[in-house]
């Protein structure tokens, strides 16, 4: 997923996904003296483990007790604006997932240790589901006592609803996976169902069977065996078919999970209470030990980031939620010891990455030259500094499976702020002094300090750079055209799931560019290509994880379609009363599922 | 008076006509489809199509005005429902129903404006009218320097200032936020003392400076000269002739002043984190969502004009001559 899908699908959080943290330098101790605790990979090795399968002893509840939690009182959630849809089918983005994973339920969900190890387990199925060909069909049985808010028993046509409604016209910012697996890519699955099923009509049996009360069947034409992972993307969490009210939806959702909306005020606040009809002994994930969550929305991160570190009347009781330690509030929060006890680190998933547009810059070299001399520390200092990234040395993330520490083909770890003696012979070399480049990036402060850098490093190579700044609530609309004009441009991307497969192929697939896909380059190798299909098809997790980790060798060293700038990380702080405080693997933020009120 | 009023508030509405037909137009002069920040990442042409038709988008510019305008006197019907009169419609972002959502912030922007006039108005007629009784004296020159000073202040630096100091650093204050009177009198007052203060502080000056010199001014009248020399006690005279005589241009920057009290309470709520009508208005025009923009300008601008009606009123209450002119 792209960053700007990850906080918010409005402008005033692109502004936020493009610069939260800032202060201190890389590594080391930072130039204000600042002392770095930032997380580094060794702390995090764990992250980019490849995620395990669990059976079903690993997904029956109740979920582990957490040590020295206990039960009562309403912890504070402090968010910068709304969440973006309460909708499960609708939502894609962190703000999103964090929430559902309070309130709703899909057919799988991560279990997750103390390290970050991922175990993938059944939610409201017995396990996490079960192949016999490879992939190419997936059973899922439904566990007994699973019900609605309203008492509503779950059964498998509420599953079989669930993924029938993302066929509808008004779904249309949820994931897509599923759907194009079982009905055709892009919009071609829309075809099969065009009015999800609300007319009475449903996917043939051949598709997605629901044999009995309890069971689920998916049936591919090719193998999937990531089927499991995806359907725990919280858009795929259940719609229970009697309450669906389709548009609707998405102001009032039904809940299946722990807590359940009480009350909702849009650009305000939201108050979770529990779900009395949630049934531990169901979940072996999801606790339910606070009575509620009053959610305050207005509440930006230097805002959440004072009020919690002064840890006064209800803030002790706060958690962020997908707010992060705000730039200038990194160091009186890192100089704190108390304070820091209460604070969390993880690599977030996302790559920032330079975009080359294939159509225009087709000269390697000048691509490898500008690789070579982009001052990645300098550009992510901008950006959070130690505690809000790191150098990104290729296009895979430090949290996906495969994740090569020391691959490092153009030398970033040694020269963190370019080589700017190697890129200036390479452009020599190509001819290119004098070229014109047309850079874009947004309109937000941090992209606006960013692109004086990355300007200035172009220029100092031979470069003619034409900047262009491009409104950042429509930035990825403008750059994800085919005809966008441009030469440059950057851009962040996650895995939607610990899979490199869902980071290569939608970002460097050349047969889905069109307008509004995620091929920024507009890479478009037959070769990078026919291994994306024949990868995609692999069964064995290992062996696919080797696959994409050569794959993404010879893309990054054969075409080099984006310079990899710099890895996210995120930092946040919690109230001194909150318990059960951990990173999230699976979400890149805090884990909502186990907060507790310590009195 | 009964004519004076009906000519103003037929001013009143005719100018709110304007504005909405304005502001209305001017939204479709932004060069992208609202319908597709509605439509998401996996958008396609028959889900834009629906968005149009559910948005009303699919017709012209006019005729959508016209619905609109008919909406907010008779009520419209929506994919996500019916909406009663006075309808703004339903929000494109949140596909609430913007009069609803008007109403449940304006309690707050009511609130911080009102109390922070109040405030204001007391502190700054006072320390005026103190300054021009002790004309000359060390009290008047102190109110007239703090004045000077405290009106160069703006709330996005003086906020910050007085949150650090006493809510993060010292804790003596609760952080603002809103608490409904009907829910709690005391909670209402405390979450909203600190906004009160820091926008008094500013406002004040002008009140401070502008009642001194016009009772100053007053004071040297010859009725109010007449007036002490039959021999009424300064008091009387103070309060019955000069008083009411230096009200006049104080209530003309007042009325200026309500407008930006409201329109400065986007200020005020970013800076204290407050959800009110001011940072609904910057969320509406961020979503390009033009029912909550057009309700949002049109309901201020509404409230605005009320004031105003109000404070011409007050005019020709203290000033007979204004009635006739």
């Amino acid at each position: 997923m792209s960053i700007f899908g990850t906080r918010k699908t409005r402008a005033v959080v692109v502004a936020l996904a493009a610069g939260s943290l800032a202060l201190t330098a890389c590594g080391g101790n930072s130039d204000s003296g600042t002392k770095d605790k930032s997380k580094t990979q060794e702390d995090a090795a764990q992250q980019s483990q490849a995620v395990i399968f669990g059976d079903a002893a690993a997904s029956t509840g109740p979920a582990p007790e957490v040590p020295g939690a206990r039960s009562g009182g309403t912890a504070t959630v402090y968010q910068d604006s709304d969440f973006s849809h309460l909708d499960p089918g609708q939502t894609y983005v962190s703000d999103g997932k964090l929430l559902d994973r309070l309130i709703q339920r899909g057919l799988t969900q991560y279990a997750e240790d103390d390290k970050g190890r991922l175990t993938l387990v059944g939610d409201l199925a017995t396990d996490s589901g079960k192949t016999t060909d490879g992939g190419k069909s997936w059973t899922f049985t439904l566990k007994d006592g699973l019900k609605d808010q309203n008492g509503n028993a779950i059964t498998s046509a509420d599953v079989r609803h669930s993924i029938e409604r993302l066929y509808a016209p008004f779904i249309t910012d949820g994931p897509t996976y599923v759907q194009a697996w079982l009905s055709g890519a892009g919009t071609t699955y829309r075809k099969a169902l065009p009015d999800g099923p609300y007319k009475g009509k449903h996917l043939p049996d051949s598709v997605l069977a629901t044999p009995d009360a309890k069971t689920v069947v998916f049936k591919f034409k090719d193998a999937h065996p990531d089927l499991p992972q995806a359907l725990a993307m919280p858009g795929y969490s259940l719609v229970p078919a009697k309450t669906d009210t389709k548009e609707k939806y998405d102001t009032a959702p039904v809940a299946t999970g722990p807590y359940k909306i009480a009350e909702f005020k849009p650009g305000k606040s939201m108050t979770l209470v529990k779900n009395e009809n949630w049934d531990p002994k169901t979940d072996s994930v999801r606790h339910q030990y606070v009575d509620g969550f009053n959610i305050q929305y207005n509440h930006d991160d230097d805002d959440q980031t004072k009020t919690i570190l002064a840890d006064r009347g209800e803030a002790k009781n706060a958690v962020m939620f997908t707010g992060q330690v705000s730039t200038n509030q990194v160091r009186n929060v890192v100089n704190d010891p108390e304070a820091m006890k209460r604070t969390i680190q993880g690599y977030a998933p996302y790559v920032w990455q330079l975009n080359f547009n294939l159509d225009r810059m087709k000269d390697k070299k000048v691509r490898d030259a500008i690789t070579y001399a982009l001052p990645s520390a300098q550009i992510y200092k901008l950006d959070g500094g130690a505690y809000g990234g790191e150098t990104a040395t290729g296009l895979i993330s430090p949290t996906t499976p495969g994740y090569e520490k020391d691959y490092d083909p153009f030398g970033k770890l040694k020269k963190p702020n370019g080589d700017v003696e190697k890129a200036k012979a390479l452009i020599k070399e190509a001819g290119a002094e004098g070229q014109k480049v047309v850079y874009a990036y947004g309109n937000t402060p941090v992209r606006q300090q960013q692109a004086v850098v990355i300007a200035d490093r172009l220029k100092a190579i031979g470069l003619d750079v034409v900047k262009k700044e491009i409104d950042s609530a429509t930035w990825y609309e403008q750059v994800g055209k085919v005809q966008n004009g441009l030469d440059l441009y950057m851009t962040g991307w996650g895995q939607d799931w610990p899979s490199a497969s869902t980071v290569i192929p939608p970002l460097y697939d050349g047969t889905q560019i069109q307008d509004g896909s995620s091929v920024y380059s507009h890479i478009n190798d037959p070769k990078v290509n026919s291994e994306i299909q024949r990868i995609l098809k692999i069964s064995d997790p290992a062996e696919a994880q080797k696959a994409w980790t050569a794959l993404h060798h010879d893309i990054v060293e054969r075409i080099n379609p984006a310079a990899p700038i710099y890895f996210t990380k995120v930092f946040q702080i919690f109230g001194s009363n909150v318990g059960g405080i951990r990173y999230s693997t699976d979400s890149s933020y805090v884990d909502v599922t186990r907060i507790f009120l310590k009195k | 008076m009964l004519q004076f009023l009906i000519r103003r508030a037929f001013g009143a509405v005719l100018t709110l006509f304007l504005i909405s037909a304005v502001t209305f137009f001017m939204f479709f002069a932004i060069p992208q489809d609202p319908a597709l920040l509605a439509c998401g990442k996996n958008c396609t042409p028959d889900a834009l199509a629906v968005i149009h038709q559910n948005l009303g988008l699919d017709k012209p510019v006019p005729v959508q005005f016209w619905d609109f305008m008919v909406g907010v006197f008779a009520g419209r019907d929506f994919a996500v429902g019916h909406c009663d009169a006075p309808c703004f419609g339903v929000s494109f972002a949140t596909q609430q129903n913007v009069w609803d959502t008007i109403l449940d912030r304006f309690p707050l922007t009511l609130s911080l404006s009102i109390g922070g006039l109040i405030v204001f108005l007391i502190v700054g007629l006072g320390a005026g009218m103190i300054a021009a009784a002790k004309k000359g004296t060390a009290t008047d020159k102190v109110f007239s320097s703090a004045s000077l000073v405290l009106s160069s202040l703006q709330i996005y630096f003086l906020g910050p200032v007085v949150l650090g100091l006493f809510v993060y650093s010292t804790g003596w204050l609760d952080k603002p936020k809103w608490v409904p009177i009907s829910e709690s009198v005391s909670g209402w007052f405390m979450g909203l003392l600190i906004p009160w203060l820091v926008i008094s502080v500013i406002f004040t000056a002008n009140y401070t400076r502008m009642s001194r010199s016009t009772m100053i001014e007053q004071l040297q009248e010859e009725h109010v000269r007449a007036a002490r020399a039959k021999g009424m006690s300064r008091s009387y005279v103070f309060f019955r002739y000069a008083w009411r005589g230096s009200l006049i241009p104080i209530v003309t920057i007042l009325g200026m002043d309500l407008g930006a009290l409201f329109g400065g309470a986007i200020v005020t709520e970013f800076t204290f984190g407050l959800p009110g009508i001011g940072r609904l208005a910057v969320q509406s025009v961020q979503d390009k969502d033009l029912p909550l923009t057009m309700g949002v300008m049109v309901f201020s601008a509404a409230f605005i004009l009320l004031f105003n009606v109000i404070v011409d009123a007050t005019y020709a209450l203290i000033d007979p001559r204004v009635r006739l002119s």
